[in-house]
């Protein structure tokens, strides 16, 4: 069941990156973001695209409990058999 | 002392008390609260400008309250589906017995979709159908909506087959028997359910209503789909509210948050008696009259501003 645990840890970093991709929507204005990040824009702004981080964030977590169960007690005692 | 005075003229407390019970009332019905929100005022002849800043930071007072009520109302299973939660977590994997846990990410599966929906497109939704015009095809269509819900509930697994389901769900002792009927839904089967909740971007799609007919369609029993709706829809109502605080609190608010605090009385006391009326209503009814009066409304409605 090696696939599995690659689906899990692919699943998890996912998860971090969403993360991190969140907390920088909702701490970065758009003009501050990386420019190949939906919503940038090139002039000077104070708007911070908060909904998007919340989004981000939302399915960075989603990913991360699909690994975290991916990984479970359950899962492991299939990959044993 | 300018501000409040141009403010008291913009929403009146009069004004406050009757959208804070509207807000209560439509909410929960599965009228659509914010199709009312939009037909109400343009019928009374209220000159109330629902894009302003100042509206929309007393929306999320009246929001705020129905969704503490609503949370409150159902707080024994809150607390036991959170506790679910904490264990599955714990274990990393719902236990075959756990109903509670299994509901709680029933609840978590649903929300996510309409949630993410809800964050992209609300703002454009609104603003392209915000008008009363649209507002009232859409209550019309909303009535239609509700009609064959109950039409497709006689094709659905029914509550036999669900019934016969429950027989091989293992007993737990936390859990309430709605909750071990709820958590015999499917993942898919709550996804799709929560999905729906998203139709209520539309002004005048109720998300109750969508919710308790997604309900009815996967075989639940009217009780338990309008359980499992308002359960699906707390979470919802107040993450949206919690997002647009900020307008309360900020300058947005200057002038209207006494207005926002009588309202959300109004609203919270509307919620509360709405609540346990519906899910005494729901033993034994249909949302057939709900369906009824959602169609006549918005014909009328669609009428009166069209002519």
């Amino acid at each position: 069941m090696r696939n599995d645990r690659l689906l899990a840890a692919l699943a998890a970093l996912l998860g971090l990156a969403l993360i991190a991709v969140g907390v920088i929507y909702i701490a970065l204005n758009e003009h501050d973001i990386p420019s190949f990040f939906p919503g940038h824009v090139s002039h000077p702004a104070s708007h911070h695209h908060v909904k998007h981080g919340i989004a981000a964030i939302l399915l960075g977590l989603a990913c991360l409990a699909f690994a975290w169960f991916r990984t479970g007690p359950r899962d492991r005692a299939v990959s044993r058999a | 002392m300018l501000v409040v005075a141009a403010a008291d003229r913009l929403i009146t407390y009069f004004q406050a008390v009757v959208i804070g019970l509207l807000q209560g009332i439509t909410e929960l019905f599965p009228i659509s609260s914010l199709g009312h929100a939009v037909i109400l005022p343009k019928l009374v002849g209220w000159d109330l400008n629902q894009d302003k800043p100042y509206f929309l930071a007393f929306l999320v007072a009246t929001h705020l309250a129905t969704a503490t009520v609503l949370f409150l109302f159902f707080l024994p299973e809150w607390l036991r589906v959170l506790r679910g939660l904490g264990r599955s977590l714990r274990d990393r994997q719902i236990s075959p017995g756990d109903a509670d846990a299994r509901l709680a990410w029933l609840l978590v599966v649903g929300t996510i979709p309409a949630g993410l929906i809800g964050l992209i497109f609300e703002h454009k939704l609104r603003s392209l159908f915000a008008s009363p015009t649209a507002a009232a095809a859409f209550l019309t269509a909303n009535g239609l909506i509700l009609f064959a819900a109950e039409y497709l509930r006689r094709r659905a697994p029914g509550a036999d087959e669900r019934a016969r389901e429950l027989e091989h769900v293992p007993q737990s002792e936390t859990s309430s028997e709605a909750e071990k009927r709820l958590a015999t839904l499917g993942f898919r089967e709550a996804v799709g359910v929560g999905t729906a909740q998203a139709a209520a971007l539309f002004p005048g799609i109720s998300r109750a209503g969508v919710t308790i007919g997604g309900g009815l369609f996967v075989g639940l029993t009217h009780e338990d789909a309008a359980r499992y709706a308002f359960l699906l829809a707390t979470p919802i109502i107040g993450a949206a509210a919690l997002l647009k605080l900020p307008d309360l609190v900020g300058h947005n608010g200057d002038g209207v948050r006494m207005q926002a605090l009588v309202g959300a009385l109004c609203a919270a006391a509307a919620a509360w008696v709405s609540i346990r009326f519906l899910m005494r209503y729901f033993q034994t009814n249909t949302l057939t009259p709900f369906a009824v009066y959602c169609l006549f409304a918005g014909l009328a409605a669609l009428i009166v501003f069209v002519f």
